[in-house]
């Protein structure tokens, strides 16, 4: 059956047709590093916030034990991997894609001298500048995969500029789901601080992604299609319910039922981490499966007018 | 110097021969297509068919995604083609090319024209002349190795046959015409000019050196 999609040539792009290379078969190791992208980098950036060296030690551990080898291992030709890193490539320049492979690889190497810096020498000019870089390394990283997806200008969906803000913010609230679940074995963590910044980081990611979706209605046909398929259409489910309910509604919930009630359970917690981690999942699936490149025709032919 | 071919909509009559030319010439496996007819119903009556393959565009967005460098455009042709040596398969091209005419080649696209038998003498000599590495994408290349064994001999590309791309050659109906757009006095500059030759979403800014003219629709 699929190789007879492959042969029959006249049904090639006459619709709105869905990009497959990033969701469907490999393409699922992309899904997938790009959710460790997003808890990865968004828990480095909240663990310095919070100054927590256990949290930086798991972001760097996702990054570059789960994230880097799932995007190496969806390559056709893995083991060319070197030839995207400078200065065998020069693709810097125009490509996000090498950009990327350049912040992973920066995120990697600062956050590792960070992380020795901080345990033997906390507080010094060194851990501070180290920390510094090690921030903005991971900010660049947890933005990278949106102007990845922004730059391609026949999927109408991707190609907003809100697109890079959804993923920044949507990691760094993946961040603070996270390091509640450290500050469950870690005292030092002030649980209730992250709470209060995990509610804020959930209040605007809904802003996000009404203002998103509201914004793709108009933008295209393509687009608002797009748009159609996450609301009411096959992508509804793993939208309405990965997305709103498991992944802002219900924990935003929990947290803010601490907020009325003193500390949450630690039982309540672990379910808004998992229900969290299962949102993430579900952005980022919703996110690929609804990128859907225009037509190829109909173009500028006298009947089209 | 700028290599361009310009489509006539009105003369193509859906034949395939060029998607089999282009087929033959690079040996191409089961599962890649470079060269695709794709047909629009502008009316219950009316089929619009659009032969279509790689734009070669002047700004051709596979180019600048490309992490490698294996996707190039050549600066004294416009030539845009994949170094597959350097390809590491990461199908960024694929999704940011708009008119999604790039095909990875997986193992399962190249299964042999039969799958679970022997290969045919063809495949065999296909696979030691035109090797097409499992792993990375590809696309048309305007078939850039006639055009320059061609150039070599001093012939001259959209004349000389043997200089000129396969499909070009084979359309029975000449609905296709391959030439210089740096040239004004070209055929394919002429036809641009004289039938208000069109690109492909041009929306894109990616200014494609494939043009359509659609001369039965406008009545020229």
């Amino acid at each position: 059956m699929a190789l007879r999609q492959w042969m029959v040539t006249h049904e090639w792009m006459v619709k709105p047709t869905p990009q497959t290379e990033w969701i469907l078969r490999r393409g699922v190791l992309v899904w997938i590093a790009e959710v460790f992208t997003s808890l990865g980098a968004g828990l480095y950036l909240v663990s310095i916030f919070f100054n927590n060296w256990w949290g930086m030690l798991a972001a760097w551990l996702i990054i570059v034990f789960l994230k880097l080898p799932l995007h190496i291992m969806y390559f056709g030709k893995p083991l060319r991997f070197w030839r995207t890193v400078p200065p065998f490539s020069h693709a810097w320049k125009t490509s996000w894609f090498t950009r990327g492979i350049l912040f992973s690889i920066l995120f990697s190497g600062l956050v590792f001298i960070q992380l020795i810096i901080t345990y033997f020498f906390p507080g010094t000019g060194w851990d501070i500048a180290l920390k510094v870089s090690g921030g903005i390394s991971s900010f660049l990283l947890s933005i990278y995969s949106g102007f990845i997806m922004s730059y391609c200008r026949s999927v109408p969906f991707w190609n907003s500029a809100m697109l890079p803000l959804i993923l920044i913010f949507a990691g760094v609230a993946d961040g603070f789901a996270l390091l509640i679940g450290i500050g469950m074995v870690d005292a030092s963590v002030d649980i209730a601080a992250v709470e209060f910044g995990s509610r804020m980081m959930l209040i605007i990611n809904i802003i996000l992604i009404i203002v998103y979706l509201w914004n793709a209605t108009y933008t295209s046909k393509t687009a608002r299609y797009s748009t159609v398929l996450l609301l009411r259409g096959s992508l509804a489910l793993p939208f309405w319910l990965g997305v709103v309910a498991s992944g802002v509604i219900l924990p935003l919930a929990i947290s803010a039922s601490s907020y009325f009630t003193g500390e949450a359970s630690a039982l309540l917690l672990i379910i808004a981490i998992a229900l969290h981690t299962l949102g993430a999942v579900a952005l980022k699936y919703v996110l690929l499966k609804a990128g859907i490149h225009n037509p190829i025709l109909p173009v500028t032919t006298s009947a089209y007018h | 110097m700028k290599w361009g071919m310009v489509v006539d909509l009105s003369k193509c009559m859906r034949c395939h021969a060029c998607v089999a030319a282009c087929r033959l010439e690079h040996f191409l496996p089961l599962g890649v297509t470079w060269c695709r007819l794709i047909a629009w119903e502008e009316t219950a009556e009316e089929l619009t068919t659009y032969p279509v393959r790689c734009n070669h565009c002047k700004e051709p967005p596979c180019v600048y995604v490309c992490p490698t460098g294996a996707s190039q455009k050549r600066e004294e042709d416009g030539i845009v083609w994949v170094d597959q040596d350097k390809c590491v398969g990461c199908r960024y091209c694929t999704i940011a090319c708009p008119y999604q005419n790039r095909t990875f080649v997986s193992r399962d696209k190249d299964t042999g024209y039969f799958p679970g038998y022997e290969l045919t003498d063809f495949e065999k000599a296909g696979r030691r002349l035109y090797p097409h590495t499992v792993g990375t994408n590809e696309k048309c290349n305007f078939c850039m190795e006639r055009i320059d064994a061609g150039l070599a001999g001093g012939l001259k590309p959209g004349t000389d046959r043997e200089a000129t791309p396969a499909c070009v050659n084979t359309c029975p109906a000449r609905a296709l015409t391959f030439g210089d757009l740096d040239d004004p006095d070209s055929q394919v500059r002429k036809l641009i000019r004289e039938s208000k030759g069109f690109q492909l979403h041009p929306e894109y800014d990616t200014d494609p050196s494939t043009y359509y003219i659609d001369k039965g629709y406008r009545g020229v």
